[in-house]
């Protein structure tokens, strides 16, 4: 974890396959995130394997996860859910196209101690996730908004004082 | 006693979409269907007039866990098509890709979707508050066979550096050396994992299965080998269609596999385990006897032994083939296409992934065959839940269908290849 009064560490991690209609936000939203983010802060991508997200977030103070949200009537709609105040609703986030979804990972991750104290989803309301197919309009008309919350969400995590 | 019908709608755990109908009548079971209702997915299909170059890519779609597997029977069938047969160098590095798609597809198995059941936890995420070691242990193998595919294969999902007559780029030896290291510490957490399933709560329970597998003269399988039986199959594996057949069945989209003659067989880590274990080196069929195991295992729910002592021989093997390692002059040999037809067989973590491929004078593909093992487990999976649950009928149905379902998982299925999940309802009548 980070030193007293550095700024501390954050993650944004942009979750989902490009191959899958709207599961490709996360990835456009980390396209539109260069340049945006605070100095120091960390951005991957992921198109698969949610494991690998548990041990990519050890040694971070805080995480941000974009990914798309499972459909709920508003295609596009961004959803702001921020673990140290809310739970994170299965349900939302259901649309991943493996059977271990973020949701999944970030329970075994605290299951192991090793999530980050500070977690923010930033779940984009999709449409369409069939293979092959392409992004639904309203649903990449939402990712320059998404960068601009997660590049605000960033800066604020960084300064958020720990405990 | 009443008809009863138990029903698990989604069976949880596997890799796809499935259910599982199970018919109770007069206390004894008379139907039990796993119902595969994800959709077809047509590979084979669009395949056709697709030119030979573009298999080894299009079929790691099939799979996310075992893509390697689709590969290498692609490029075997391809290669023994065009009459290619890349040795040396070639042959170690799909030998040692291999290596790290077991010890990924095992370790996530083992840790994550098979031990709950024997320990009674709901799910990976319950089970590492109270056995957080072993789910950490479950994934740093897992990366460690990941970074494997990585290095080899570009990424460890649907790897992009394998091609028809070997690799578009081949890994320095200061590339591999890191992951010696790595694989060592693997190693070592993998005999751990042998001795800690060892020890789980297992069902008293076998089945006579006839276990099929690739058999090597010298090694134990991965890539070449003939197709043989523990009832007497020993055939090239241009041959698999003389002995076994896939049939349609109006419960499932995945197609059923058995032996022409005799019906249900049994492919994956116990087979390979009961027709190999000879080829298996000294030290790791003394763990596999200390883990209780004799040189044949015919408890499906000890699969879970038998996956963990791989990842030990799998770990030894790329670390073998590692420090031998010199890099290739050529990354690929060149392969001249011409009107054919290829065979390739390779040893999934699942068991055996069959293909064939016709191909016309300039390597396009006229027609493709592709038997993943799922489809060929699936009668002795049925044939395994008619059995456990018929020992168990007075039981509570919730305990049923839990026990229905670890059943199921000991085949560890990859329900997407072979057409994805389960529901499973019991019918008591």
């Amino acid at each position: 974890m980070t030193e007293p009064g550095a700024a501390r560490k954050v993650l944004v991690a942009c979750i989902g396959n490009p191959d899958r209609g709207d599961d490709g936000i996360g990835a456009l939203v980390a396209e539109k995130l260069a340049g945006m983010l605070a100095a120091g802060a960390a951005l991957l991508v992921r198109s698969g394997d949610m494991f690998s997200l548990i041990e990519d977030c050890a040694g971070f103070d805080a995480l941000v996860c974009v990914d798309a949200a499972a459909p709920m009537g508003v295609p596009g709609r961004i959803h702001r859910i921020d673990l140290a105040t809310g739970e994170l609703p299965g349900e939302l986030l259901a649309a991943s196209t493996h059977g271990f979804g973020l949701a999944d990972a970030i329970g075994l991750a605290r299951s192991l101690a090793c999530a980050p104290p500070d977690i923010v989803i930033c779940g984009i309301e999709g449409s369409c996730f069939d293979a092959g197919a392409p992004m639904t309009p309203e649903i990449a008309a939402a990712a320059e908004e998404a960068a601009a919350l997660v590049a605000d969400e960033v800066r604020r995590l960084q300064e958020r004082a720990e405990g | 006693m009443a008809s009863k019908t138990i029903k698990v709608d989604y069976l949880t755990r596997v890799e796809g979409e499935g259910a599982l109908n199970l018919e109770i009548s007069g206390g004894r079971v008379t139907s039990a269907q796993l119902k595969i209702f994800e959709p077809p997915r047509f590979f084979e299909a669009f395949l056709r007039g697709r030119s030979y170059a573009e298999v080894p890519d299009i079929v790691a779609r099939i799979c996310g866990i075992c893509p390697i597997a689709y590969q290498m029977s692609a490029v075997h069938a391809i290669e023994s098509a065009f009459g290619a047969s890349p040795g040396g160098e070639i042959r170690v590095l799909r030998r040692l890709i291999y290596c790290g798609e077991w010890i990924a597809s095992h370790a996530l198995h083992v840790a994550m979707l098979h031990a709950p059941d024997f320990l009674g936890f709901p799910d990976a995420i319950q089970m590492a508050r109270e056995h957080g070691d072993i789910v950490r242990n479950g994934l740093a193998l897992k990366k460690a066979g990941n970074g494997l595919m990585r290095v080899l294969g570009g990424r460890e999902i649907h790897p992009v550096s394998v091609k028809a007559g070997g690799f578009h780029r081949v890994p320095t030896r200061s590339e591999l050396a890191p992951m010696a290291e790595t694989l060592k510490r693997a190693r070592d957490i993998a005999v751990d994992l042998v001795r800690w399933t060892a020890g789980l709560p297992f069902p008293e329970f076998e089945q006579d299965y006839e276990f099929v597998a690739l058999r090597h003269p010298g090694e134990y399988p991965f890539n070449e080998g003939r197709l043989v039986s523990s009832r007497g199959i020993d055939i090239a594996i241009a041959d698999y269609e003389t002995e076994f057949e896939e049939r349609q069945v109006a419960h499932s989209t995945a197609l059923h596999s058995v032996v022409k003659r005799r019906g249900a067989y049994h492919v994956g880590p116990l087979a390979r385990y009961a027709l190999n274990f000879d080829l298996l080196p000294g030290h790791v069929q003394a763990l596999a006897r200390e883990a209780g195991l004799g040189p044949v295992c015919r408890n499906p729910f000890q699969s879970i032994i038998v996956r963990a002592i791989e990842i030990v021989y799998a770990c030894d093997e790329a670390l073998r083939l590692i420090a031998d390692y010199e890099p290739p002059a050529e990354a690929a040999v060149k392969l001249e296409p011409c009107e054919s037809t290829g065979f390739g067989c390779t040893e999934a973590p699942r068991g055996i992934c069959w293909h064939r491929y016709e191909f016309d004078a300039d390597g396009t593909i006229r027609r493709v065959r592709i038997v993943p093992p799922t489809s060929q487990n699936q009668p002795s999976i049925e044939a395994d839940l008619m059995a456990v649950a018929g020992t168990i009928v007075d039981r509570t149905d919730d305990e049923i269908r839990h026990r229905c379902e670890q059943t199921i998982r000991n085949y560890d299925p990859c329900i997407s290849c072979s057409t994805h999940f389960l529901k499973l309802s019991i019918r008591r009548s």
